[in-house]
């Protein structure tokens, strides 16, 4: 007999979202749809939260799947995505057609992140991926009649099933180089090859390819920008948040396990990859003048800080290496809340007829003092100023790589951190010119009204930037417990 | 223990009220006062609680409890908590009580400020968070932390007022002067952290000297640098010039500042840095000494100023000193007692002096400021030259003010007598372990002389002789502000007593706060030891000179059977003008501020502008230009993204074989 327990709320998630088109067509209320689908993702947060604290790590499937503490983290975190999703979606879509579809691939996107978060091999890892890339273009296109919207989407799914195809090439490729696909025994098998299989490098540059396009790493960036400003900004805030973490759990899985031997190999690429990233997103966000472009290079800015990770978390001091996963755990924590919240913000004022180029929001402060405060508050944890949330992940990201770099052979990790901080510096630019606007420079006068369901959403958000920023310990402790799982076999 | 463990809620319900007000104020009547009344009067119960029951408890072991702030390895840890000893009951007590009857007071002093009562409430409130979260802090960092949170309140409230350029300029002052003081708390904090590898009290006050010893010059030197922000904020010399001048905020404000909160947490953080100061009695020696000396410098520019919320300022820097003088003079014969029993207990007795001081302090100096409040209320003017008279139109105010003043000025039984009396014994005392001790007494039994005079010169000047014009249309305040000054009247006049109760009462129980090591079962206090205090020669010499004072003001002021003309013209006139000059220190701060500070800043701005702004805008140059071409390569069109993609793959592999992946 299979225990289901570990994969319950994914799957009773799964359940909900097949349930909720249902509920639309009987009451025919949006309401009832989005507090249905509500009900489904606090259920799961709950079985989540229980793994949660348990603390004990079981796998099923013949180790296909397993929740521990790294998988629980990140599943919560994904809820939690979700949950301020659909929030500020109970008023967004109002009013739209097929609500009960949006808010079932709302919660499939977010099961199939579930699933990646869980998984232990290539296949399962590769399935939940598709999973939520198909909700998520569906999703991007929901607003059909919207042109931008449509041409958005068409971008998203060609670039998203070109990079499939590279992605699941690049598996094949370590398939037939090891014959295994569990990441622990891909492993054992690439430091049994001894030396380099020219096939390795290959795949490791179709995967990087392949995930890299989720994540929106430099050069595979390209259709981030489009795509964040056409969709339905909510589901942007989903893709920056939730989806592109998704990104960097299969990076982490697929490098810091599953390859780790031939690290050599990788790891400086990587780390060129990544300060590629954080200069691009940083150098073109500034001269944006639509906010959720501006936003989307910021996200693109974001990843290449995280990125940062995957060569720090294979060095040789297990306690460094954990200490730098962790790191990069906290920091796509806090980001979820900052970006997610800042994109939530926009949304909620597009509802109130305010337009997204960033001159739109001159002397937002006497027009909705409490949305801008919200949006100061999550610019300036973006940029990183204390006592913010996204102070406190970066200062713990960026001394890992300062305590890499203090181990033997790894000295030039020193450079992913200097070039780290001198990004930080290049941001503030860029998000401190919207706060100025907001604040300091005059626009029209008349109130804005938010709908209280943004309210909500960003007060949720809001909260948990301040509160991170304010006690990180909890929350460090807490990723280190899930980095520390992450390693075990 | 049932309230201790709630101790932490203390800074945080003012927060709630806080809040509140910020949310509804605009829609609630007086600015959302009450509910800053609220917030403080909830936590000045649940402050008041939990001393008495820690000071009822019998139990000497501090209760504490923390929670880890942030932990990155095994050496850097962060703690947040509290910590709740003698020392810190008996602030929790004098702070709470003390926030409450003002802000009381304050709904009717502020009555007519209309819209702008909705940020005075709020920045008070922030300014007694900053006060009780520093009373009850468990380490030096979270302490440093509600001090600066109290830096910037005391910078808002002292401009509340900021379209008056003099507020404007007094704000600006009170921040950058203190901020000297703060710069040098921190160094102090970081050596104190450098020497011991933690900034807990519970493990720095139980550290074992013997067992792991520290190094002593580095100590001293944080030591130092602590008693350094200790006088920045407690405005003792030479930093003591803002003070006088923040008296341009609200009256409210200058009472707390000057009795419940700001200045008092200076001699605090030395009072709860004494049980590592009584390892380095050199700087116990110079605290003595700026302390002693601050007093009668204080004491001096108080003689002839016309400002009378400025007279009252010098006497709290004044003051302010005896406690400073108290606690070096204790501290300095504990550490240079050598296990001698009889030496440490008056050691101990100047530390309890010190802070028996400072609460009696709070008490007398807040009703003063208030009745002073009442009296500008009533007369629209801080100029004691345009008053006179005003005793039979003010009853109320004129007659707790009178107990202020008698208090302050140490006649038996007030208040002030006993904890003065016992400053001045302590010194003395210490003059057995260092001479200069000596010295120190004799400035503080001068300074008890013109205490007495200064304070009766205000007395009579405002309340006796002709009414002016000013004072035709005075009248009594309202009762909201009465009553805080008829409560605080009867503390002034008695909070002296509780000398008296069994085993020696609250001063007793400070006075064996956290000496690990030194702790002496004292000699019951109790009614032989007062009747002892009347038997010394000490003790009649500073009655003596108290009511020498009084009596000089008396015949200068209310009999004027001696011309004070005299002084402000002829060969005396450079001496009183010296004082109302202030000895220059207003004009050498501002040389300092414009030669050396400002030439400093101007070289260093020559360098940022040049060289390091040259830099950074190569950069951003490079930065927004770049960003405008690679703009550009974003196309839109998605078959260009494909074969970016594609060529991006090609590089990537050049790459990896450059990097040596294809060996």
């Amino acid at each position: 007999m299979i225990d289901f327990t570990p994969v319950l709320p994914a799957m009773m998630l799964g359940g909900v979202a097949l349930l909720v088109p249902a509920v639309r067509m009987l009451t025919k209320s949006d309401k009832a749809t989005g507090i249905a689908s509500l009900a489904g993702i606090v259920a799961s947060m709950l079985l989540v939260f229980y793994w949660f604290y348990n603390g004990s790590h079981m796998a099923v499937f013949e180790n296909m799947l397993r929740i521990d503490a790294f998988s629980a983290l990140f599943m919560l975190i994904f809820l939690f995505v979700a949950l301020y999703v659909v929030i500020a979606s109970l008023r967004f879509v109002d009013g739209l057609k097929h609500t009960g579809e949006y808010y079932a691939l709302v919660m499939l996107a977010t099961a199939g992140m579930m699933v990646v978060a869980m998984s232990m091999d290539l296949i399962t890892l590769f399935v939940g991926i598709e999973i939520t890339s198909l909700s998520s273009y569906s999703l991007v296109a929901f607003r059909k009649k919207d042109k931008l919207g449509a041409e958005a989407a068409t971008k998203y799914f060609i670039i998203g099933g070109l990079s499939s195809a590279l992605s699941l090439f690049g598996i094949s490729l370590i398939y037939g180089a090891t014959g295994q696909v569990n990441f622990q025994a891909v492993a054992s098998a690439v430091a049994a090859l001894h030396g380099m299989d020219p096939v390795l490098i290959l795949a490791i540059v179709m995967i990087v390819a392949g995930f890299g396009f989720k994540v929106a790493i430099v050069p595979f960036q390209m259709w981030a920008p489009d795509v964040y400003e056409g969709a339905p900004t909510t589901i942007t805030a989903m893709l920056a948040s939730g989806s592109k973490k998704m990104g960097f759990i299969a990076l982490f899985k697929v490098f810091i396990i599953g390859l780790v031997a031939i690290k050599a190999d990788w790891s400086m690429m990587i780390g060129i990859v990544a300060i590629a990233t954080m200069t691009l997103g940083n150098v073109i966000a500034i001269s944006q003048t639509s906010i959720k472009r501006m936003l989307a290079y910021s996200s693109i800015a974001q990843a290449g800080y995280i990125l940062i990770v995957l060569p720090i978390a294979v060095v040789g001091d297990p306690t460094v290496a954990q200490y730098g996963l962790a790191g990069g755990i906290f920091h796509m924590m806090t980001h979820a809340f900052m970006k997610g919240g800042a994109f939530i913000i926009v949304a909620g004022l597009a509802t109130a007829a305010l337009g997204e180029h960033i001159n739109d929001y001159k002397g937002l402060y006497r027009r909705a003092p409490l949305m801008a405060f919200a949006m100061t508050i999550m610019l300036f944890s973006l940029a990183g100023i204390p006592p913010l949330a996204g102070f406190a992940s970066k200062f713990v990201l960026f001394s890992g790589a300062i305590y890499a770099s203090n181990l033997a052979g790894e000295q030039w990790l020193l450079w992913l951190a200097v070039a780290a901080i001198i990004n930080s510096a290049i941001s503030l630019y860029y998000y401190a010119r919207v706060v100025k606007y907001m604040y300091l420079d005059e626009g029209p006068k008349d109130k804005l009204k938010i709908a209280p369901a943004f309210g909500v959403a960003v007060a949720v958000c809001v909260v948990a930037v301040i509160l991170i920023g304010v006690f990180p310990d909890p929350f460090i402790q807490a990723c280190q417990e899930a980095a520390k799982a992450f390693f075990l076999p | 223990m049932v309230y201790a463990e709630y101790a932490w809620l203390i800074p945080i319900l003012p927060i709630i009220g806080l809040l509140l007000v910020a949310l509804l104020g605009k829609k609630t009547p007086e600015g959302g006062g009450y509910f800053a009344v609220g917030g403080i009067a909830a936590s000045c119960f649940l402050g008041v609680m939990v001393a008495l029951e820690y000071l009822t408890g019998g139990s000497s072991e501090p209760v504490s409890g923390t929670m880890t702030w942030l932990q990155l390895n095994s050496t850097l840890k962060l703690e947040m908590g509290y910590y709740i000893d003698s020392l810190s009951a008996v602030m929790l007590i004098v702070v709470t009580i003390l926030c409450t009857l003002i802000l009381v007071y304050s709904l009717g002093y502020m009555h007519e400020e209309g819209e702008r009562k909705r940020r005075y409430y709020v920045e008070i409130s922030l300014f007694v968070v900053g006060m009780e979260g520093l009373v009850v802090a468990s380490n030096y960092l979270e302490m440093f932390v509600f001090w600066e949170i109290m830096g910037l309140c005391s910078y808002l409230l002292i401009g509340f007022w900021y379209y008056k350029p003099s507020a404007a300029a007094a704000a600006k002052k009170a921040f950058l002067v203190t901020r000297i003081g703060d710069i040098l708390f921190m160094i102090g904090i970081i050596s104190i952290f450098a020497s011991f590898g933690t900034l807990n009290y519970r493990d720095l006050f139980t550290h074992n000297f013997i067992a792991q010893p520290v190094d002593m010059t580095l100590l001293g030197v944080g030591l130092f640098c602590v008693f350094g922000g200790a006088v920045g904020k407690s405005a003792q010399f030479p930093l003591h010039d803002w003070l006088p001048d923040a008296m341009e905020g609200p009256t409210t404000v200058s009472a707390l500042i000057h009795a419940a909160t700001m200045v008092k947490a200076g001699v605090y953080l030395v009072a709860r840095s004494f049980p590592l100061m009584v390892h380095t009695p050199d700087v116990l020696l110079i605290v003595a000494a700026i302390g002693g000396f601050t007093a009668l410098f204080a004491a001096t520019m108080a003689l002839n100023n016309p400002n009378i919320k400025r007279v009252l300022a010098y006497s709290t820097i004044s003051q302010l000193g005896y406690m400073f003088l108290a606690l070096g003079a204790g501290g300095y014969m504990i550490a240079t007692a050598n296990l001698s029993e009889a030496a440490a207990e008056m050691g101990n007795a100047g530390y309890m002096a010190g802070m028996f001081h400072l609460l009696n302090h709070a008490f007398f100096k807040a009703l003063l400021f208030l009745s002073a409040g009442a009296v500008i209320h009533a007369v629209h003017t801080e100029d004691m030259r345009l008053m006179g008279g005003l005793s039979k139109k003010l009853k109320i105010t004129s007659f707790v003010m009178l107990i202020g003043a008698l208090s302050i000025a140490g006649i038996p039984p007030l208040s002030g007598f006993w904890s003065k009396d016992e400053v001045l014994a302590a010194v003395y005392n210490a003059g057995s372990a260092n001479i200069w001790f000596y010295l120190l007494y004799i400035m503080g039994i001068v300074t008890a002389f013109l205490t007495a005079f200064y304070m009766f010169r205000l007395w009579f000047m405002t309340f006796k002789g002709e009414g002016k014009e000013a004072t035709q249309h005075a009248h009594e305040a309202p009762r909201s502000m009465t009553v805080p000054l008829i409560i605080l009247a009867i503390f002034a006049f008695g909070t002296g007593f509780i000398l008296m109760g069994p085993d020696g009462g609250l001063p007793a129980v400070i006075r064996t706060v956290n000496l690990d090591g030194h702790l002496i079962a004292g000699e019951t206090l109790g009614l032989g030891w007062i009747e002892k205090l009347f038997t010394e020669w000490q003790t009649w010499l500073s009655i003596v000179v108290a009511f020498s004072g009084v009596g000089l003001a008396y015949m200068a002021y209310f009999k004027k059977s001696i011309s004070v003309d005299r002084f402000a013209t002829g060969g005396s006139k450079k001496v009183y003008d010296l004082l109302l000059a202030r000895y220059g220190f207003p004009r050498a701060y501002d040389w300092v501020g414009m030669k050396v500070v400002y030439g400093f800043s101007r070289a260093i701005d020559f360098f940022d502008r040049t060289v390091i702004d040259g830099v950074v805008n190569v950069i951003s140059r490079f930065a927004v230009s770049g960003s405008g071409v690679l703009r550009k390569v974003q196309t839109g069109v998605v078959q260009t993204y494909a074969i970016v993609i594609v060529s991006a793959l090609s590089v990537i592999l050049i790459l990896m074989y450059l990097l040596g992946g294809l060996r």
